[in-house]
């Protein structure tokens, strides 16, 4: 098999926008997916009865219909429900952060359950309001504790970005695409973008470890 | 004692399912005074504390402070316990804040202090307690003594009508049980409130106005030291003492 890398020495720059984009797209739905987590995680930890049960629906949805099920229905489908369209980019955003909130929740719920209560009962007698006592206290002890799993689920998300290809979101699988149709070289692009995103994702999980392993110790109470 | 009444139980009962832990405690705590809550573990002293700052609600009776009633809504306990500093056994500093950061959340957090004046207020009291060096430390790197002491300036940085000392020195090694009583008696000597509930007999003797002494739920002899240590009235209160190896010696 020969090898002919001039298809990505001339698309270059098409293929770095497109790697921007993925990126744009992953921190967005991560950001995203990290609020609306770490709300519902802990409306559903410390609220009644009632917003557990419709919060743990959405949840129990999220993980009970594949991604790429989701992308697409919010992209295609979506839009007829309001009557109006939504771009790509906004829709894969949307459906990437939607389903990834579901997954943050629950590691949060584990976050602040495993928190000791008298923790939450110190932060009560300075006279602090529960959500006080939560935002201060609480929060930030479970995210140092869960640290390892929120950054999977970081890495997670930027490669799951790339399912946003299907709903034609121009990030780095779908312009990938689009060169090795043009030029019949799918293995040089392909591999290309294969070691892309490892080059992207592996700084981040080791990065993660390295960071937890510095602030473990301040979670622990 | 001619001082006024700051904190007051009536009849105070509270149950944890079938299991009473307070059968009806009436005490009363007067401006200034130190009173020492002591008697065998379950007795129901932990949970008369944590009654008097509504961190678990009453079943029946009634606690005032400072002539207000602790009810369990929301914006009026708070309000109580900011006047009210608590310290724990196992002193649960916030381990993901600094010394510093431990004493000046409660004013920045609740009272809406600045940060610098809150710093400022910190600051003069970790050096009461003897840690003006460790404020940029974690608490993981604190002993057991010197995190009690966080706690402590933690609590006092609220300004506190009234300290509650849920037993402060139960969870130390006993090599820095000394530091912490010895800082607690300083505050005592200052004119502090303060209700302790504590094993440390010789504490109580030392420093206590009054010594109440707590059995399955009840106070059953309530008095000065000398009266409790050196002529219990109570069976119950002399069995007590002398399974603590105590036995009435006056000094």
């Amino acid at each position: 098999m020969d090898i002919n890398l001039t298809p990505i020495l001339t698309s270059w720059p098409f293929l770095l926008k497109a790697l921007g984009m993925t990126i744009f797209v992953s921190v967005m739905s991560t950001a995203l997916g990290f609020v609306i987590g770490t709300l519902v995680g802990a409306l559903r930890t410390y609220g009644g009865r009632m917003t557990n049960v419709v919060l743990g629906f959405y949840v129990d949805s999220m993980r009970a219909i594949p991604l790429l099920v989701i992308l697409v229905w919010t992209f295609f489908a979506f839009p007829l429900l309001i009557g109006a369209s939504i771009n790509a980019v906004t829709a894969g955003i949307a459906g990437l952060g939607l389903h990834l909130g579901a997954y943050v929740s629950e590691t949060i719920r584990a976050g602040l359950t495993s928190v000791r209560r008298n923790q939450m009962q110190a932060g009560l007698a300075l006279g602090m309001s529960r959500f006080q006592a939560i935002r201060t206290i609480i929060l930030p002890q479970a995210i140092i504790r869960m640290l390892p799993a929120l950054g999977s689920l970081f890495v997670i998300a930027i490669k799951d970005s790339a399912i946003a290809s299907v709903i034609a979101v121009p990030e780095l699988l779908r312009q990938t695409q689009i060169v090795a149709g043009k030029t019949f070289r799918p293995f040089e692009l392909y591999t290309a973008a294969m070691l892309a995103y490892f080059i992207l994702c592996y700084p981040v999980a080791r990065g993660v470890d390295r960071l937890y392993r510095r602030l473990s110790h301040l979670g622990s109470s | 004692m001619t001082a006024a009444p700051i904190l007051v139980f009536e009849n105070v009962v509270k149950r944890y399912g079938a299991l009473t832990a307070l059968a009806g405690v009436s005490l009363t705590l007067h401006r200034g005074e130190v009173v020492c809550l002591i008697g065998p573990s379950g007795s129901g002293k932990s949970t008369l504390l944590r009654c008097a700052n509504a961190l678990d609600p009453l079943d029946q009776g009634r606690i005032s402070f400072d002539g207000h009633e602790v009810r369990s809504s929301e914006t009026s306990v708070r309000l109580v316990r900011q006047r009210m500093g608590m310290v724990f056994q196992n002193f649960e500093l916030f381990p993901h804040l600094t010394v510093l950061r431990n004493v000046t959340i409660g004013p920045t957090t609740v009272l809406k202090l600045g940060q610098a004046e809150a710093d400022a207020r910190a600051r003069k009291l970790l050096a009461k307690v003897g840690l003006a060096d460790k404020e940029t430390s974690h608490p993981s790197a604190l002993s057991g003594g010197q995190q009690q002491r966080v706690a402590i300036a933690r609590a006092l940085a609220m300004e506190p009508a009234l300290m509650l000392f849920d037993e402060p020195t139960s969870a130390l090694d006993p090599e820095t049980i000394g530091e912490v009583l010895s800082v607690m008696k300083t505050l005592a000597d200052e004119g502090m409130t303060m209700l302790v509930v504590t094993h440390e007999m010789d504490f109580a003797r030392r420093v206590a106005n009054r010594v109440a002494v707590f059995d399955k739920g009840r106070v059953i002899e309530e008095g000065t030291p000398q009266e409790i240590f050196t002529a219990p009235k109570v069976p119950r209160t002399r069995d007590f003492l002398s399974h603590l190896g105590w036995h009435g010696e006056s000094k």
